[in-house]
């Protein structure tokens, strides 16, 4: 690695120095305290706040914690907390922070497994369960036989959009509704319910739905702060989906 | 925090619908509604008063139901009957409100610790929405309990009672309370129920409005400050001249 660091381009080499304020802390190590620790990096054309923290835990501290799959977007996994906004760290470039320093903290809201990373997939496993986050088809008989219904190209375009929900956990961790009432679904839930709402194959109706979010924790809980349209990374509706689930589910009651 | 979420739980009443779970969010949006919009001509009629001591009479005279009397006075009795009413519309606003309070001082510590880590324009003014709602469980009650028992407006009833009776106070402190409170609340309602997509064209106009509604309200507060400061003390009702 220190090779990579002497081999950089004059131009990389007068980077700016970026200065990293990184929450850590380690619930399985005992006596442990939350604190902060500054790491410095030199900057290099196209860093993203991903490839920093490699940087940072290949040369200055192997015992930093964070999660990353796939450094592109679609894993949803590096998710954090960057000067004050709940973002994906891969997809956000240093350079956008103009002074320099750059603050990381894990998404609040989640089990803390370590430094930057928390357990979403735990939250997101009960949410699937909790809300039956799967294809309740019209039919429970599975016929080999009958030919499957057609899909309009439009609906099926509709629905591939909701389905670009990576569960990176951002809409939760944005929504102060949901840090205030832990039991409140939030965003990711309310996105797959559209979704299933949408699905000509799904059986369930409105009032099936208004049973799952039809209350004080689903959709008539939100109070339409918008952290998760303004935040989520992969710029889902949110508002424009609550919306619409709201004013469906309020008519399915008089 | 997530404890309680992972406790599997087969049947338990906070995991299904309930009709009033619906019936509550339609009412608070539509009393707020009505509220909002009720406040935004209620400063206009009375900055009236900026266009004279006549034009505010008349005014008076026309919504206190002088239209429909042999004289063509108003009777303040209107204004205490619909007093009554919309101290009704608040109480139901205010109840169907309180869902959104945090009830427990865990919450607040929620919602300040998210105020600080995480940085949103909309969470900020749902804050302020929040804090002036409370102030306006205490200010809305005194000014309309005003109403009630002491209905009678005109230009120097009104400026005797903001003057002698020191109700330039109440006033001070209720007109940027209320007017942020509501003027949020329309913007809320508005990309709450999807009535309106293009947010940061809004967010600009509800901006404008708070302005220039608190500077109305200031100008015409300021206006029967000027005009109380002139009268006797034994205020007699204004006499129209025409």
């Amino acid at each position: 690695m220190n090779q990579q660091t002497t081999s950089m381009s004059p131009e990389n080499a007068s980077g700016r120095l970026l200065n990293f304020h990184i929450f850590r802390y380690d619930p399985q190590q005992k006596g442990d305290k939350p604190r902060t620790e500054v790491y410095q990096l030199r900057e290099t054309p196209g860093m993203t706040i991903f490839i920093a923290l490699n940087q940072i835990r290949q040369q200055q501290d192997p015992s930093l914690q964070f999660d990353f799959v796939c450094r592109a977007g679609i894993c949803g996994s590096c998710a954090m907390v960057i000067n004050g906004l709940p973002t994906l760290a891969c997809r956000t470039l240093t350079s956008k922070f103009k002074q320099g320093d750059i603050t990381l903290m894990p998404l609040p809201g989640f089990e803390l497994i370590g430094d930057l990373s928390v357990d979403t997939g735990k939250f997101m496993r009960e949410l699937a369960e909790r809300l039956k986050l799967w294809l309740h088809p019209h039919h429970h008989e599975i016929d080999v036989h009958s030919i499957e219904a057609p899909m309009a190209p439009e609906q099926a375009a509709a629905l591939y959009e909701l389905e670009r929900c990576v569960e990176c956990g951002v809409c939760v961790s944005a929504c102060a509704t949901k840090q205030m009432r832990e039991t409140f679904v939030g965003a990711v839930g309310m996105m797959k319910i559209a979704r299933f709402e949408l699905d000509s194959r799904d059986g369930r109706t409105a009032e099936d739905f208004y049973h799952v979010i039809g209350n004080q924790d689903g959709v008539f809980g939100c109070m339409t702060l918008l952290g998760c349209q303004d935040n989520c990374p992969k710029d889902l509706p949110h508002m424009q989906q609550i919306a619409y689930l709201r004013r469906k589910m309020a008519a399915t009651i008089l | 925090m997530t404890a309680r979420t992972l406790i599997p739980r087969i049947f338990s009443y906070q995991l299904t619908g309930h009709p009033w779970s619906a019936r509550a969010d339609k009412l608070q949006s539509a009393t707020g509604l009505m509220l909002a919009s009720f406040l935004v001509f209620h400063l206009h009629f009375e900055s009236s008063i900026l266009l004279g001591k006549e034009v505010f009479f008349h005014l008076v005279q026309i919504l206190e139901g002088g239209l429909f009397t042999d004289d063509g006075r108003g009777v303040s009795a209107f204004t205490q009957i619909f007093s009554v009413f919309m101290l009704l519309i608040v109480v139901l606003h205010a109840a169907m409100a309180l869902r959104r309070f945090p009830s427990q001082l865990g919450q607040w510590r929620a919602l300040r610790g998210h105020l600080v880590c995480v940085k949103h324009k909309d969470t900020q003014a749902w804050f302020w929405q929040l804090a002036t709602g409370f102030i306006l469980f205490f200010l809305v009650p005194a000014h309309l309990f005003t109403m009630i028992l002491h209905p009678e407006i005109g230009p120097n009833l009104s400026a005797a009672r903001v003057v002698q009776d020191n109700f330039w106070l109440l006033y001070a402190l209720l007109l940027p309370a209320v007017v942020i409170h509501g003027l949020i609340g329309l913007y809320r309602v508005a990309v709450k129920w999807g009535l309106v997509s293009n947010r940061s064209v809004l967010r600009k106009v509800i901006k404008l409005l708070i302005i220039y509604l608190i500077l109305l309200g200031c100008a015409s507060l300021l206006a029967y400050v000027v005009i109380g400061l002139d009268l006797p003390s034994q205020v007699s009702p204004y006499i129209s001249k025409i």
